[in-house]
């Protein structure tokens, strides 16, 4: 019985142990007050995968425009575990009547994230005519 | 007992006959998450390359600056300095489709290296429209041109195996000056019996 739970406490050990060495977060350091202001944009979101959104949790959006006129979106995400996390998103754009634009370099992109660490996510709009926007989030199921 | 062991042999010689006969093979989207990853340059690293490249490219500004909008490019060499045999149109093209929906430019097909056009039969008839409508001056020249590298760098640690590619492209104008230059690293890491080399 005693030799069990010695057993017992190893194996529950050597998991944490292993659990803890995967854990690398990071720590960040910036100006405590931005002279950029940010032009946020509230959002509506659609959960499904409830463990995606705690590896990698939306911010905040922001928009502005370039000088050519495309619009450009920024999002800031969080991962909220401490250990590294793959991701992959995909943007997509639509114009003024709401329609799909299809562009060839519209593709899953994959990402990775450090725990505790916010990313930020870039891009630019495939053309002037480009309103509104959509970013879908997928846990990475590439297989290798 | 024997009858017995007959039936289940009918029963399962139709599923190991079906089963031997599938090759597990499907459709999957080629920009989507489900295409297969391994140490060469893949599908998705173009599209990757050409939507970093594309995007970086609108918002430099450099298209803006020429003379006339929209503004016409044309295509150099693309020099492929890894170890595997690609075409490079794999990369140029998606950035020239999405140059062309952004509206901000249009690719010449009549003009490439060498005075090899893309299109023989549009630089014919270019020049014939040209000689019957007795054009003193020469046809509109292209405002940019598009040139660039990809480069592979192999590197190794103990049993971990990591390959890097580098797409370089450079938009050079009319005065030969490069107006825009960007790099995107593509970098695989595996272990040696997955990545295979």
């Amino acid at each position: 019985m005693k030799r069990n739970i010695q057993l017992i406490l190893l194996v529950c050990f050597l998991i944490s142990a292993a659990s803890y060495s995967s854990c690398t977060t990071v720590n960040t350091v910036e100006r405590e007050s931005p002279v950029g202001t940010r032009q946020m944009i509230a959002d509506k979101r659609v959960v499904t995968d409830s463990s995606l959104n705690k590896k990698v949790s939306i911010v905040g959006l922001n928009e502005s425009t370039t000088n050519g006129g495309f619009l450009r979106v920024q999002i800031e995400v969080l991962n909220r575990k401490n250990s590294m996390q793959n991701f992959s998103y995909l943007i997509e754009w639509f114009d003024m009547n709401g329609m799909l634009m299809n562009t060839p370099a519209s593709v899953w992109i994959p990402r990775q994230i450090e725990g505790q660490e916010t990313l930020t996510i870039t891009t630019v709009a495939p053309t002037t005519t480009a309103r509104d926007f959509r970013i879908k989030f997928i846990e990475n199921v590439r297989k290798n | 007992m024997k009858k017995k062991s007959r039936y289940y042999l009918l029963i399962l010689a139709p599923l190991v006959f079906y089963g031997g006969c599938s090759t597990h093979t499907r459709y999957v989207e080629p920009t989507g998450p489900r295409t297969i990853v391994t140490s060469e340059i893949n599908i998705q690293d173009f599209s990757y390359a050409a939507e970093d490249m594309v995007k970086s490219l609108l918002v430099s500004g450099a298209l803006d600056d020429a003379p006339q909008q929209p503004s016409i490019l044309a295509i150099s060499r693309i020099v492929n300095n890894t170890t595997q045999q690609i075409d490079t149109d794999m990369l140029t093209k998606k950035i020239r489709v999405a140059l062309n929906q952004s509206g901000k430019v249009l690719t010449t097909t009549t003009m490439g290296i060498g005075g090899i056009a893309e299109d023989p039969l549009a630089q014919g008839i270019q020049q014939e429209k040209e000689f019957y409508a007795d054009k003193k001056e020469p046809q509109r020249l292209p405002d940019y041109s598009l040139s660039g590298k990809i480069i592979e760098k192999r590197d190794r640690q103990d049993n971990v195996r990591q390959v890097t590619y580098s797409f370089q492209l450079s938009l050079t104008d009319g005065n030969g000056l490069a107006v825009w230059e960007e790099e995107k690293q593509i970098t695989k890491q595996g272990k040696r019996s997955v990545i295979g080399w």
